[in-house]
């Protein structure tokens, strides 16, 4: 009886509080996003925000590559890393002020994408993922390779590049650089969404569906294919720039598997193939890893009275991957496409009230079961 | 073709105003192909015509290398010797969707739709192509043409239903759809008719005869295992056994022919 009541003032609540259209929700989650400044946080929750923008940047590119063209990378790093490098070697050596290096670096990432894309994209499925693999690796041992200290900086990388926002105290940086990151971050979510429901997204799916049919409907396949490289490795070389100038240094770890493997976790996360989903997902991500394990799990094994290890650093990448497991039996569709499927499923049963008798709901309760 | 509104000039009739081809040139010449898997010769010195206009049926028994003739001529496998000229242009091994391009459209005998995609969106994806986007009309968008080629095939109704959805025999029409949305010279049809039921297979005879009536210059090759109804509409028939041509003639013929029906049925009959 109770139970019955509470479910039915919930459903009511549902149906009224969350019966708002998509593009509101989004535009209603960005809202949200650009007052948290204001709310006086901690520089260091503001800089996990900073971070956790990079990384939808980033895992939405590999989204758009993978989610929607089906063309499996496990080597997206390689793009992260060409940005942060680009960047840092034209500050280096020709002194270039930020604003100018990062363009040319994404000219030099779209160039990169191309370069590998034609070898790459002749093989398919397990063995793409296992050669895309292979080139930030090919890249992590040059740039460390001692003989080129003079121009990669070998272990250390290149550092004391110019901050974005460097004329400002310590605090209002902050501050700018995650209002700088959430532009890009709303410019570039909006770029990915619109190609991938454009005309041409339309053929990056078929591909992802069936090659030969797509190839029986007069499609160049190279061509697409191509094009959602170059388009997934440009806004991956601006996450790697954006990257290295907020941490004013670009180093070889650019280029290590946690940086291809983010973005997938983050993907899976959100929801692969909606493009809105890694955004979500790189926020949940970052809250996990940098809030909860980095400051409130130390604290609570401080307060049972025992220290965690050193080498738990390691086992973050564990930790992820078993939750991206959990996710992926459970709901493999993502978090956020699962929220979006709860929210159509309200409106379908409000439609049902609406329009028929209330016996019909619940014939179609029992259906679902 | 389509610069001038207003003096009418530039603006595509209905009918292909292309012309006509020499009365010695054929539309489709297959000259000795072969294709050898292994020690299986699955097509062995086949030679073909397809004149303009005409309705070619391809029938023989499981295995008899139909579908591997189809592959061969849609650039999908590249023939070990012989040649195929289309349209008087050598077209043998170019790539599939160059040969898309040129006027051959085929479709599938497992149908091959693009399931994340609604169905009006699978055939935008052929409209998308060199091809496609040229055939789209003055004044026409791409949704627009998309939703009448899906009229022309009866399932305009299902059109925003995600093709994963929609049952076995749309999607033997939405596969019709997808190759007549670059308007093919050629078209080429394997088993249209598979796995439909009689009613399916008797509204679909209608609609290729609706399809050849309305545009009189295209050739249609269409491979198929139900006789009856192949024989009902096409004009010639070519039969393969074992990857040879045995036979070659009208309908009538065909079915008198003594060694087809040795073939059919076997010895003794």
């Amino acid at each position: 009886m109770v139970k019955s009541y509470l479910r039915r003032a919930y459903s009511s609540f549902a149906a009224h509080v969350f019966d708002i259209p998509p593009r509101l929700m989004a535009f209603l989650f960005f809202l949200i996003l650009l007052i948290i400044p204001l709310a006086g946080l901690d520089p260091y929750y503001l800089s996990i925000m900073i971070y956790a923008n990079v990384l939808a940047i980033f895992a939405a590119s590999w989204d758009l590559l993978v989610g929607r063209t089906g063309q499996i990378s496990l080597g997206h790093a390689i793009f992260f890393g060409i940005g942060g490098y680009s960047t840092a070697l034209l500050f280096k050596f020709f002194g270039l002020p930020t604003w100018v290096t990062i363009p040319i670096a994404l000219l030099v990432g779209c160039s990169a994408a191309v370069l590998i894309g034609f070898p790459c994209l002749r093989v398919k499925g397990p063995y793409l993922a296992l050669v895309t693999m292979a080139f930030p690796i090919i890249l992590h041992s040059i740039v460390k390779w001692s003989p080129l200290n003079h121009i990669f900086g070998g272990e250390f990388g290149i550092r004391g590049l110019p901050a974005f926002f460097a004329f400002l105290p310590i605090r209002q940086q902050r501050i700018a650089e995650y209002y700088l990151t959430m532009i890009f971050l709303f410019v570039v979510s909006v770029i990915i969404y619109k190609v991938a429901n454009s005309k041409t997204g339309i053929v990056f799916v078929s591909i992802l569906d069936d090659e030969v049919a797509s190839k029986a409907c007069g499609i160049n396949l190279t061509k697409y294919k191509l094009m959602s490289f170059v388009i997934s490795g440009l806004f991956g070389t601006l996450a790697g720039c954006l990257q290295a100038h907020l941490l004013k240094v670009s180093n070889p770890p650019m280029f290590e598997l946690t940086w291809s493997f983010a973005p997938i976790i983050v993907t899976f996360l959100g929801g692969i193939g909606t493009i809105y989903g890694p955004l979500v997902g790189a926020y949940i991500y970052y809250i996990l890893d940098k809030y909860f394990l980095t400051i409130q799990l130390p604290k609570l094994c401080e307060y049972f009275g025992a220290a965690l290890p050193r080498e738990f650093e390691y086992a973050k990448l564990l930790i992820f991957t078993l939750i991206v497991l959990i996710l992926v039996i459970k709901w493999p569709r993502g978090i956020a496409r699962f929220t979006t499927d709860k929210l159509e499923d309200l409106e379908e049963a409000r439609d049902l009230d609406e329009r028929g008798p209330r016996i019909w709901k619940r014939y179609k309760r029992k259906e679902k079961k | 073709m389509r610069e001038d509104p207003e003096s009418g000039k530039g603006i595509r009739e209905k009918r292909r105003s292309k012309p006509s081809l020499g009365l010695t040139m054929h539309l489709l010449e297959v000259e000795n192909l072969t294709k050898r898997f292994g020690g299986l010769t699955a097509v062995k010195n086949v030679s073909f015509n397809i004149d303009e206009g005409e309705m070619v049926g391809i029938i023989g028994p499981n295995g008899a290398g139909k579908t591997t003739l189809f592959n061969l001529i849609s650039g999908f496998l590249e023939p070990d010797s012989g040649t195929v000229n289309f349209e008087g242009e050598n077209i043998t091994g170019l790539a599939p969707h160059k040969i898309v391009n040129k006027g051959i459209a085929r479709t599938f005998q497992v149908v091959r739709p693009f399931r994340h995609l609604p169905v009006i969106a699978n055939v935008m994806v052929a409209l998308k192509s060199p091809r496609g986007a040229r055939k789209i009309e003055w004044l026409k968008t791409m949704e627009r043409k998309a939703a009448d080629l899906l009229e022309d095939v009866g399932i305009s109704e299902l059109a925003l239903e995600p093709a994963e959805n929609v049952g076995h025999g749309t999607l033997k029409r939405l596969e019709m759809a997808k190759a007549l949305a670059t308007e093919p010279d050629l078209l080429m049809l394997d088993e249209p008719f598979g796995g439909l039921n009689p009613l399916e297979t008797d509204f679909l005879t209608k609609s290729i005869m609706r399809m050849h009536l309305d545009e009189p210059s295209r050739g249609i090759l269409i491979v198929e295992h139900k006789l009856y109804a192949l024989m009902q509409i096409v004009q010639r028939v070519i039969v393969l056994h074992q990857g040879e041509k045995i036979a070659e003639g009208k309908p009538e013929e065909i079915a008198k022919n003594k060694m087809v029906i040795e073939v059919y049925m076997g010895k003794g009959m």
